[in-house]
């Protein structure tokens, strides 16, 4: 009886083991990949230990590209717009949740349905507004049109509603302005959804392309995914300097999601269930 | 509450004031033609935008007053950037745009207006200063030149000297796709090594060097599909019998092939000249190693002949410097040195003819075996036979891979198998 319940264990182990290290060794071989020069990614049998080749990949994806600029780039882009975003859509959030007004459903509603209009359609008129505009090759022109995420104000929505209304009304009662009152008492209490929200615009903007790539025209404006794109070449691709790119935009963000996944989770299901 | 405030103003300010300081204003200045002026913008990728930038220097000395600052994408990032901007009625385009041959007549059927008409502006005094295969790859249907002819990529056999050393086999005597297979049959005994590497399911590359060797592609001009034609039936019955014999290496696109060049897997790879410049960049321990001879033909003394690849410049018609993106063009692509330039940097192979003449072109090789290959590239160009890029042709391709693995892979038979391929093609083009 015990054994057997042991050995159903250890089968158990053994089986996510195996899916531990499926699921990671993509990421070792990126990593390894960065660290050897690109004909030998093809040796067979493969290479299973980190070559000598960091540097000279490094050195040679920074001359192409510059490593610093573009690293600031995208993590400007992605802070700014994922603390404005996160304000905006929780503010947005918060007034479908607490406030009635007249169309409150209706509007709440064209919002959601935003959601299905595939990105492609708003792609062309959207850039044309860029253009004339002349905001073509700048931060605003990623920042700006994306700020008011569909997605996450529905989130919001969800969790906010879980708030009793009585908090708000005690605060009223105590002589609470809106603002003040949305900024002290409502957002601490949805913290966990805000840190789901922030992960999740931030990760959408980290990695996004299209939009950026047809924005983008400089070099030195480029962001991690829009220069990862660019080393791929017509007859030649660097592949050392493509897995050193790859690792070093895909670390920031296993970091944070590392630090934040508890958060993340909670804040997934916040909406779910109402006490 | 009273510490985020702060933080967050700061961030607003930081925000407002990075956007501020950047104004991306066309300068409206511009030229006549005869004295081109002002600032141009050129997309490519990879070493053609290299080349592209290399050329400014000389180009600047002819044409002082013109600025051309070059932008550097991949392939695929500068057609969905082009595709967009010429949606959006000429938003956002550069002055001059690089384009591979195969994606001129979709791009001309898409956009019909989008690009200048080159011999208005004088190119076609030109015309005869290229081989026709290549003018006939950059005229649209009416015969009005659309781009600007750059590199081609005549087609020849890549092989590996030790296998067939080891196997015995003499490439002098592959004179027909026949004798190729023997060839294969013989070195796959001898070294293991498969006979050439097919994306069996994703690309129809060889399938297309055959049909162009016989002097069509998947359309003619009128716009016929030629998928059951007598041609294709030969074609795909060589490719079967490769994989009959098991002489296929079935890997996964451009990788793939890559990986099989470097590990030694195969013993050949028939692909344009262009190919050269990967082999001795990713495969640098196997210098001496390769060589090159011409693609087989279908019979003794028939062509052996073909072309794969190759890219030209385009004015979209709505620049508004018409007449300094033309001088950039027109020098770009006539002039020797910059063509021999972008040649031995980066083995990008012109298709203006004098550059054949050039020493550098005709010097022995050490990485391939010491032997002249580009010579060998540069004495077919005239003989590459003409062919139609259709606009469909990106549909003809992708119809042929699903074929090829219908028929390897699942056993179809050959001419039923290309008439479906047709018929569902038509329907698909009348959609």
């Amino acid at each position: 009886m015990r054994s057997s319940k042991i050995s159903s264990k250890i089968w158990i182990y053994v089986l996510l083991l195996v899916g531990v290290v499926i699921s990671i060794a993509p990421f070792y071989w990126m990593i390894v990949g960065s660290t050897l020069k690109s004909g030998e990614i093809f040796h067979i049998p493969p290479k299973i230990l980190p070559g000598d080749h960091l540097a000279e990949n490094f050195k040679s994806f920074n001359d192409s590209l510059g490593i610093v600029k573009i690293f600031w780039n995208s993590l400007f882009i992605a802070v700014v717009f994922t603390v404005l975003s996160t304000l905006i859509c929780s503010m947005a959030g918060y007034a479908f949740a607490k406030f009635r007004f007249r169309g409150r459903n209706l509007i709440f509603f064209v919002i959601l349905c935003s959601l299905m209009i595939p990105y492609q359609v708003t792609l062309i008129p959207l850039f044309e507004m860029m253009v004339s505009f002349n905001w073509l090759n700048t931060y605003q022109a990623i920042i700006l049109p994306s700020l008011a995420s569909p997605f996450a104000i529905y989130l919001m929505r969800q969790n906010m509603k879980a708030v009793p209304d009585s908090l708000i009304e005690a605060s009223r009662v105590d002589g609470a302005g809106e603002l003040r009152i949305f900024f002290t008492v409502i957002l601490p209490v949805v913290r966990p959804a805000l840190a789901a929200v922030s992960i999740f615009l931030f990760m959408s903007q980290w990695n996004s392309l299209i939009w950026p790539l047809i924005t983008l025209n400089s070099k030195e404006m480029f962001t991690l995914p829009v220069a990862l794109s660019s080393l791929i070449g017509m007859a030649r691709i660097d592949y050392g300097q493509v897995m050193l790119g790859t690792a070093l935009s895909t670390i920031p963000i296993m970091i944070i999601f590392l630090l934040m996944q508890k958060h993340f989770i909670s804040g997934i299901l916040g909406g779910s269930v109402k006490e | 509450m009273k510490k985020s405030l702060p933080f967050i103003l700061v961030l607003l300010l930081l925000f407002v004031s990075a956007c501020s300081n950047k104004s991306n204003g066309n300068e409206a200045k511009t030229g006549d033609s005869d004295h081109p002026s002002g600032t141009i913008t050129v997309w490519g990728w990879d070493v053609a935008a290299e080349t592209l930038k290399l050329s400014v220097e000389k180009f600047k000395k002819q044409y002082p007053d013109v600025e051309v600052k070059v932008e550097d994408f991949s392939s695929g990032d500068l057609y969905e950037k082009l595709t967009v901007g010429m949606a959006a009625r000429g938003s956002g385009l550069p002055d001059v745009v690089l384009m591979e041959d195969e994606r001129i007549p979709g791009y001309i059927h898409q956009f019909p207006d989008g690009f200048t008409k080159l011999d208005k502006l004088g190119y076609d005094k030109f015309k005869d200063e290229f081989n026709p295969a290549k003018i006939a790859s950059v005229q649209d249907k009416e015969g009005n030149l659309i781009a600007a002819p750059w590199d081609i990529g005549p087609a020849g056999v890549f092989y590996r000297t030790d296998y067939f050393e080891k196997a015995n086999v003499d490439p002098e005597s592959i004179k027909t796709w026949d004798d190729y297979i023997e060839a294969g049959k013989k070195i796959k005994d001898a070294t293991g090594a498969k006979l050439l590497p097919i994306d069996i399911a994703n690309y129809d590359g060889v399938f297309h060097m055959m049909l162009q060797q016989q002097g069509i592609s998947y359309f003619d001009k009128e716009g016929n599909i030629l998928l059951d034609s007598d041609e294709a039936i030969r074609a795909m019955e060589v490719i079967k019998s490769f994989h009959e014999n098991d002489l296929i290496l079935n890997n996964s696109g451009w990788d793939g092939i890559v990986t099989a060049t470097v590990n030694g897997s195969v013993a050949t790879v028939p692909y344009g000249v262009w190919y050269a410049g990967t082999i001795m960049d990713q495969a640098p321990d196997l210098k001496g190693k390769w060589d090159v001879f011409y693609l087989p033909g279908f019979s003794e003394g028939g062509t052996r002949y073909a072309n794969v690849g190759g890219s030209s410049l385009l004015i979209p018609s709505y620049s508004k410097n018409q007449s300094a993106a033309y001088a950039f063009v027109e020098f770009f692509t006539t002039d020797e040195e910059t063509q021999l330039l972008g040649f031995e940097k980066f083995g990008l192979f012109p298709s203006l003819n004098k550059t054949y003449e050039s020493p550098i072109l005709n010097e022995n090789s050490e990485y391939f075996n010491n032997s002249p290959i580009f010579k060998k590239f540069a004495d077919i160009v005239e003989q590459v036979p003409e062919i139609t890029l259709d606009e469909n042709y990106a549909r003809g391709s992708s119809m042929m891979s699903n074929t090829q693995a219908a028929i390897l892979l699942e056993n179809k038979k050959v001419e039923p198998a290309l008439k479906d391929a047709k018929d569902q093609l038509k329907n698909e083009i009348k959609e």
